[in-house]
């Protein structure tokens, strides 16, 4: 069995259409993102503000967003790793720990435009559905929610996201039907339950169940909770804490990191335009002077 | 059956996504601004299939005489019988590029402000006008060698050696 049937032949490879770079790592998603993007015309550049809220393995990433021909340009960002500045230490990327780097971001962008006097949002979370008032001298920020490629079920985290800047003040349209707590045969959100994920009692719930049934699982399951001597009932006012100081004073950071160290090349470092051209010359002055004292012509 | 004049008639190929660029089309057709006055080409995407203009205006370029939430008017200049009607059609911004007729104009504008400052401040008088290419100057013929050409006496018999 020598001769195999080629599956790829050539004519496959000529015909094919490669998709966009970000389509084929899978990262963006094209017909969503034309929609949330497009402004329109008779705005001129007036720049349209995407609520991006990325969920990672360990980190939650939101940021708003504007989108440039050159490049999408971040007015402002905060991340879960940022929350220990803020007393949270563990859990960091949980409901609760959604909602508080929402309304980190929120917090941070109205400061940043001189916005958080007028526009405080809902102070206490009450786990119900908040929509910010306009008020007399300037409109909300209004910023539009950008998934990425999620699937979009009720209690997802980047919903709890969104509740935090909604929370803080932005104007982002929305619906309730997303948030955790919300019950399809009521069809009514149980700000109870809400309130109750906002405030990491799903977290307290699991770890009091976990204490009576299986101790050992507990010991292993919230080690770092119990380094800090975090129970199931400091939870709650864990929260509100972070809510407080996240109000108080959410201004990023600026931190110093020092310049990355020099590796150890192992393959030549690839020449500019101007070097290679440089060469080309050298060893064309070379071949002539070899050939015997013809003037040298500078080829161009 | 004959063909039929439909309003589509006849654009197979020009209304076409050209070879392997199909699908999605590139989001910075969406995020251009067009002001009005602005010269545009008009040039029909036909994956897009809301606010296309008549095969006529495909390749033509006009003047933005308006612009509204997803499109653009354009003005173009189309020949009806014996005189030229500047007909105002309405495109969505799929179908518009940035036209650069007038770019090098525009160029030329902002070079010869700068000339002239320049002139002025030295205090001479310079034209900023484009001279047509001249004739091309005169030069001596280098390294011609004469060759004398003279025409050789007609042979009738090897001229007839071939054939009849």
């Amino acid at each position: 069995m020598g001769f195999v049937k080629a599956q790829k032949t050539r004519a496959y490879f000529k015909r094919f259409q490669v998709p966009f770079k970000r389509r084929r790592e899978g990262k963006t998603d094209y017909r969503a993102r034309i929609r949330l993007i497009n402004q329109d015309k008779n705005k001129y550049n007036t720049p349209k503000y995407r609520f991006v809220v990325r969920i990672s393995n360990k980190d939650i990433t939101a940021q708003i967003v504007s989108a440039n021909i050159a490049g999408d340009m971040v007015l402002a960002s905060a991340y879960s790793h940022e929350l220990p500045r803020y007393g949270l230490e563990v859990g960091l990327t949980n409901y609760a720990a959604a909602y508080c780097t929402g309304l980190l971001l929120g917090r941070r962008v109205l400061k940043m435009l001189e916005m958080d006097d007028e526009y405080q949002g809902n102070v206490e979370a009450t786990g119900e559905d908040y929509s910010v008032e306009p008020t007399d001298t300037r409109r909300p920020f209004r910023a539009l929610l950008d998934v990425g490629l999620i699937r979009t079920t009720t209690g997802n985290r980047v919903f709890g996201a969104l509740k935090g800047a909604l929370d803080a003040g932005l104007d982002i349209p929305h619906s309730e039907k997303r948030f955790a707590g919300f019950s399809k045969d009521n069809k009514q959100l149980d700000a109870e339950v809400h309130r109750k994920y906002i405030y990491g009692g799903h977290v307290a719930a699991y770890m009091r169940t976990l204490i009576e049934d299986e101790p050992e699982k507990y010991q292993s399951h919230f080690s770092e909770y119990i380094k800090r001597g975090i129970e199931a009932d400091n939870i709650e006012s864990l929260y509100k804490k972070v809510h407080a100081t996240i109000r108080a004073d959410p201004t990023a950071k600026k931190s110093e990191k020092e310049p990355p160290k020099q590796h150890k090349r192992f393959n030549l470092k690839k020449l500019t335009y101007e070097e290679r051209k440089a060469r080309l010359i050298e060893r064309l002055h070379a071949l002539n002077a070899a050939a015997g004292g013809v003037d040298s012509e500078e080829e161009d | 059956m004959p063909a039929g004049h439909g309003v589509r008639s006849r654009t197979r190929d020009s209304f076409s996504r050209p070879f392997r660029k199909k699908g999605y089309i590139p989001l910075s057709t969406y995020l251009r601004t067009y002001k009005i006055g602005d010269y545009v080409d008009v040039k029909v995407n036909g994956a897009v299939h809301k606010g296309m203009p008549h095969k006529f205006y495909h390749g033509r370029t006009g003047r933005v005489w308006n612009v509204t939430k997803r499109a653009i008017g354009v003005e173009v200049n189309k020949q009806v019988g014996n005189r030229i009607i500047r007909k105002r059609i309405h495109v969505r911004v799929e179908h518009v590029q940035p036209s650069r007729c007038t770019e090098e104009f525009k160029l030329r504008k902002v070079k010869n402000d700068q000339l002239k400052a320049e002139a002025k401040a030295k205090g001479e008088v310079i034209s900023t006008k484009r001279q047509p290419e001249g004739p091309k100057p005169g030069f001596m013929v280098e390294g011609a060698t004469l060759e004398t050409v003279t025409p050789i006496p007609y042979d009738v018999v090897n001229d007839l050696k071939g054939g009849y």
